[in-house]
């Protein structure tokens, strides 16, 4: 079969710039789950599509929220 | 003084009503030492995402206050030689 034809990137802009939030909070764990995998992992940007500062401080957010028991640091659910 | 917010995990075996009198009393510290909470929200009993020294649940309250450096630093410490305190967070959210 003849393989699709190269896509082209569309270029995604960072949630965080566009809604202009400046502080990510880690309280806010609804928002922070849309940033990990279903296995828990932080997902990469480019897939989310932040930007550097924002990426970094969905990390930060995330990492937080680990370490107070909102969010798993692995899931094995599957 | 520096705008805090800090984070408690408590023991699910506590009353409910226990809850905001044992918080006021960690609280007292900040009040001694010039400082000022804010505000006390106490988000009640919520499933851990893991498990914390072999307890699934956790009652979770956040603290806003405002205070010294040290203030917060003592406050910190006498709530991790709590047996009723699973976790603390202490964060400043203007850093960010």
């Amino acid at each position: 079969m003849a393989k699709p034809p190269a896509r082209k990137p569309k270029k995604k802009v960072c949630v965080f710039c566009k809604e202009k939030i400046s502080y990510v909070d880690y309280k806010d764990t609804t928002l922070l789950r849309k940033f990990i995998s279903d296995r828990g992992k932080i997902r990469a940007r480019r897939v989310t599509g932040n930007c550097t500062q924002h990426q970094r401080d969905v990390a930060t957010a995330v990492k937080n929220s680990r370490e107070m028991a909102l969010l798993p640091y692995t899931s094995t659910a599957r | 003084m520096r705008q805090y917010e800090l984070m408690v995990i408590l023991d699910p075996e506590l009353e409910e009503r226990a809850v905001s009198p044992l918080i006021d009393g960690f609280l007292k510290v900040v009040r001694d030492g010039g400082g000022n909470v804010e505000k006390v929200d106490t988000w009640g009993r919520r499933r851990l995402a893991y498990e914390i020294n072999k307890k699934s649940e956790g009652i979770y309250s956040v603290v806003d206050l405002k205070a010294q450096p040290d203030v917060v630093k003592e406050l910190d410490r006498q709530l991790n030689l709590n047996e009723s305190v699973l976790r603390t967070k202490v964060l400043r959210p203007d850093t960010h």
